[in-house]
């Protein structure tokens, strides 16, 4: 059972880590407070608000947790510790994440005094029922596969007659499983699709340098909410701040919306988005889309369990807006119709999927039909187009519609990464157009299809401009970076299975 | 404290360990009736109960425990319900002392393993809410001061094989010291080889033999002033020196992670308002809910110096004797088998502690007793609630002066 009460009152402090400091001693301290010990009664009204969400702390000590309390159970054995931040002007209890203990022999020496990240994450478990507790009490450290990046604000420098991509962030995990030449991004335990969005959101807000305050909405596509009712992005407006803060009321002044039409629903929103800071009367600066899933799947032997060799982890972030645009529209075209070839009831764990009827009335008439039409009205030829990115169910598929619609390897490869995060679900078409973005010169012609079961395809066109090539430097996180890592964590397909269920219940 | 002072003139407990079997109430019963017949008081002298459990509400749902006892004692005097042994004492001693009651009953119990199945949970989320919501279990924080301690004071190589040696002598010593004690909760020896073993087997800094169990028990005594109490007994104990300290909940949050600053407080407060000098105290009993706390408590206590109490400890393992010979003072401590051995029901701990105290100074003891060399003049008890949240210091005499 959860407390509302106390779950929000955690959870509003814990998620970001935030804290207070006197302004006339510059004694900083965890959690908000209206006055400073030090200083005592003057100092009352002299606190400032802190946080510590964006920063590189230490890990100060620690030791192992093999017998965690029972909340904790199915997260141990863990390194536990007190991590500090600001040459150890504060401190924070905190556990270390991504990291599966196995019989290795822990030594603490190596581990103490080095760099860390906080890391936003589940709290611990809770049984289906209750509210999903989230935390940024856990660390990862910052010289392995998650960088420590600052948030740097930029003043916008050019304005655009038309909306575009002004930055874009991805985020799959450090774990992945590799069957054949197929890697996939697996969540840690404590990882689910709240947690990714809020990932690529960070991520996303640390590319562009815009201000988070300025963002007006956010859109989370998911279909892998932990929640059926409750949205991932209140959670994400909270946590990433976004709007401006309303301190005594404990509000962020955003629209926040959760959309759902399976893999194509953050794709479906990027024309929302851009239409709304585009609106002449907006004051709208920003809108932010994610798309972010833990894909799910039944069991390899179970009815359905097919999808189970292709689902993956991870998401995706892209911010719109008319400042420093790094890629502008160029067109669009969606269609839909009603096509059940893959659907989850309520309350059912896994998704289920119409076979071989996936493919050719669904996925290819779809998206054959978007490009098409899409490439119809710009007068486009498929040697006008640099790259071509389509949905990704798996490998075959893209590569069939791209081939059919005559687009070459050199075109379509480059958004390829379905053999390397798996099928993101809603983060999945994105997560090729960030592959892209990460590669593409200005003013070259990018193509995107996504599509949706139920059914629905969005094609795009964007044309990338010179300030893509500028803020490029400021993302370290990028697709290669995260496909081409050492530290990448390889499980077999019984630590998978486990830590793809995360800590649910039973 | 000048003039009259609080006096114990009777104590009582149970045996500790599991008693699946018993009530709550019952082993109230039991300890109460103890220290009540062991002075021929009855119970309708008692003016107060002042009594303590330190989580009986989440781990029994048991709220309101003063009508129990009122229904138990069928007495309808104030009672008032504090979480630790320590705190319930010093409550009463603050009311004798302002001559508001003549004669008290102190008692403590807890009944732990009636939810062993989240007690680390219980343990955890009221001793440091934020560290449980990090993950931190009871043992951790321990574990961490341990840490700090040994960063702090630079603590490598040969040296840190000695201190990891003293801890596991501190866990054996308190075992060898339990077989004399029909009360303990364990009778088992232990060799340093086992505590060692089974940190190895846990792949952490303290294992399975550096932490106190879980317990069940209660603890009782009858306090009056010292200008009552040879009514009631030919041997009473005068609380000599007492005081109290708090600190902060949040752990990571402290200024020092190497010991605890509530301890200190108080032990500088009760020598500063009393004539008791450190030298003169020859028993200790210690609030050792691990080996590293027992260590660090001899630091915070000034018995050792800072950084160094795991030379003496070592050393005086070496000699074996029943003493510590600390900073140069010959010092028995935890002779019931501290809170390893003797167990730690929370809200009872310090009324054993002060059992053995009492015992002890009235030469009662009878195996266990203390073969000093000279006067027992002093004995001092420690008392911990949470993780040195707040701290209790008792200075126990048998002279007025």
């Amino acid at each position: 059972m959860s407390s509302e009460p106390i779950e929000r009152r955690v959870s509003y402090i814990g998620d970001r880590l935030r804290g207070s400091r006197c302004i006339i001693c510059g004694k900083e301290y965890f959690k908000l407070r209206d006055y400073c010990g030090a200083c005592g009664r003057e100092s009352f009204g002299k606190m400032e608000r802190i946080d510590f969400f964006y920063e590189e702390g230490t890990l100060e000590i620690c030791t192992l947790v093999n017998k965690p309390t029972n909340k904790f159970t199915k997260l141990g054995p863990y390194i536990y510790g007190i991590i500090s931040f600001h040459d150890d002007k504060v401190r924070f209890p905190a556990r270390l994440t991504d990291r599966i203990i196995r019989d290795e022999e822990i030594i603490l020496d190596d581990l103490e005094g080095r760099k860390i990240v906080p890391r936003f994450r589940r709290r611990h478990a809770v049984d289906p029922s209750g509210i999903v507790p989230t935390i940024s009490l856990a660390f990862s450290f910052a010289d392995e596969y998650y960088p420590y990046q600052e948030y740097r604000i930029v003043k916008p420098s050019k304005e655009y007659e038309k909306p575009g991509i002004v930055g874009y962030g991805v985020y799959s995990s450090k774990f992945r499983i590799k069957e054949g030449i197929i890697e996939r991004s697996i969540p840690f335990l404590d990882e689910d699709a709240i947690t990714a969005a809020v990932e690529a959101g960070k991520m996303a807000l640390i590319h562009s340098g815009i201000d988070h305050r300025s963002v007006g909405k956010v859109y989370v596509g998911s279909e892998s909410n932990p929640y059926a009712v409750k949205p991932i992005a209140s959670k994400v407006a909270q946590v990433l701040k976004l709007g401006e803060e309303d301190r005594a009321e404990g509000v962020q002044c955003v629209d926040a919306i959760d959309t759902e039409f399976a893999c194509k629903a953050a794709t479906s929103m990027f024309k929302d988005a851009a239409s709304l800071v585009y609106y002449p009367d907006s004051e709208e600066s920003y809108a932010m889309v994610i798309g972010a899933d833990n894909s799910q799947s039944a069991p390899r032997d179970e009815p359905g369990g097919e999808l189970d060799l292709f689902v993956g982890y991870g998401g995706c972030a892209f911010i719109f807006g008319m400042d420093d645009v790094i890629a502008q529209f160029e067109g669009w075209v969606s269609i839909t119709s009603d096509t059940p070839d893959f659907w989850r009831r309520d309350t059912q764990p896994y998704p289920s999927h119409g076979g071989r009827f996936t493919g050719e009335p669904a996925y290819f008439k779809h998206v054959t039909k978007t490009v098409k039409s899409l490439m119809d009205r710009l007068k486009l030829e498929p040697r006008d187009v640099d790259y071509f990115v389509a949905h990704q169910p798996n490998a075959a598929f893209p590569t069939r519609v791209a081939k059919s619609l005559g687009f070459k390897e050199e075109q379509f490869l480059p958004s390829l990464q379905v053999a390397k995060f798996g099928n993101t679900y809603s983060g999945c078409s994105p997560i090729g157009l960030a592959a892209v973005l990460d590669i593409a010169k200005p003013n070259d012609r990018i193509l995107l299809a996504s599509y949706g079961s139920g059914a629905g395809s969005d094609a795009y066109s964007f044309i990338a401009t010179s300030q893509l090539i500028d803020k490029r430097p400021r993302q370290k996180f990028t697709i290669n970076y995260q496909v081409e890592n050492r530290f990448i964590d390889y499980v077999d397909y019984g630590t998978y299975r486990r830590i793809k269920q995360g800590m649910h219940t039973t | 404290m000048k003039g009259m002072c609080p006096a114990i003139v009777s104590v009582g407990r149970t045996k500790f360990g599991e008693h699946y079997e018993s009530a709550p109430e019952s082993l109230v019963e039991e300890s109460g009736l103890s220290a009540l017949s062991s002075a021929s008081i009855e119970r309708r002298d008692l003016n107060a109960c002042h009594f303590a459990d330190y989580f009986l509400p989440i781990t029994n749902k048991l709220g309101l425990e003063e009508g129990f006892l009122s229904e138990l004692l069928e007495l309808n005097v104030p009672m008032e319900i504090t979480r630790s042994f320590g705190s319930a004492l010093s409550n009463a001693c603050n009311a004798v002392l302002a001559g508001k009651y003549e004669l008290v009953l102190v008692g403590g119990m807890e009944k732990m393993t009636d939810r062993w199945d989240k007690i680390r949970d219980d343990l955890m989320l009221l001793e440091d809410p934020w560290s449980y919501y990090a993950g931190c279990t009871p043992e951790a924080n321990h574990e961490l001061m341990l840490r700090a301690y040994i960063k702090r004071y630079g603590v490598t190589g040969e040296h840190l094989d000695v201190l990891n040696t003293a801890l596991a002598e501190f866990s054996v010593k308190n075992h060898r010291n339990a077989m004399k004690n029909k009360y303990a909760q364990f009778h088992k020896e232990i060799s340093v080889d086992t505590v060692i073993k089974a940190r190895a087997r846990a792949r952490r800094p303290l294992g399975l033999f550096d932490f106190a169990p879980i317990s069940d028990g209660a603890s009782a005594l009858i306090l009056t002033n010292s200008d009552l109490a040879e009514s009631y007994t030919d041997k009473p104990v005068y609380i000599r020196g007492y005081s109290l300290a708090t600190d902060y909940i949040t752990f990571p949050s402290r200024n020092d992670l190497t010991g605890f600053v509530a301890t200190r407080l108080a032990i500088k407060d009760v020598l500063k308002t009393s004539d008791i000098r450190l030298d003169d105290i020859s028993i200790l009993e210690l609030y050792d809910s691990s080996t590293m706390m027992g260590m660090v408590s001899l630091e915070d206590l000034g018995f050792c110096e800072k950084g160094k109490a795991w030379m003496d400890i070592y050393k005086s393992s070496q000699e074996n004797e029943d003493y510590f010979e600390l900073d140069g003072r010959k010092v028995f401590v935890n002779m019931n088998g501290g809170l390893k051995a003797d167990g730690n029901p929370l809200g009872a701990t310090g009324g054993a502690e002060i059992f053995e105290v009492f015992q002890q100074l009235r030469r009662e003891a009878g195996e266990r007793q203390v073969k000093a060399d000279g006067e027992l003049r002093y004995g001092c008890v420690h008392e911990l609630e949470g993780f040195g949240t707040k701290a209790y210091v008792y200075v126990l005499g048998r002279q007025l002066t």
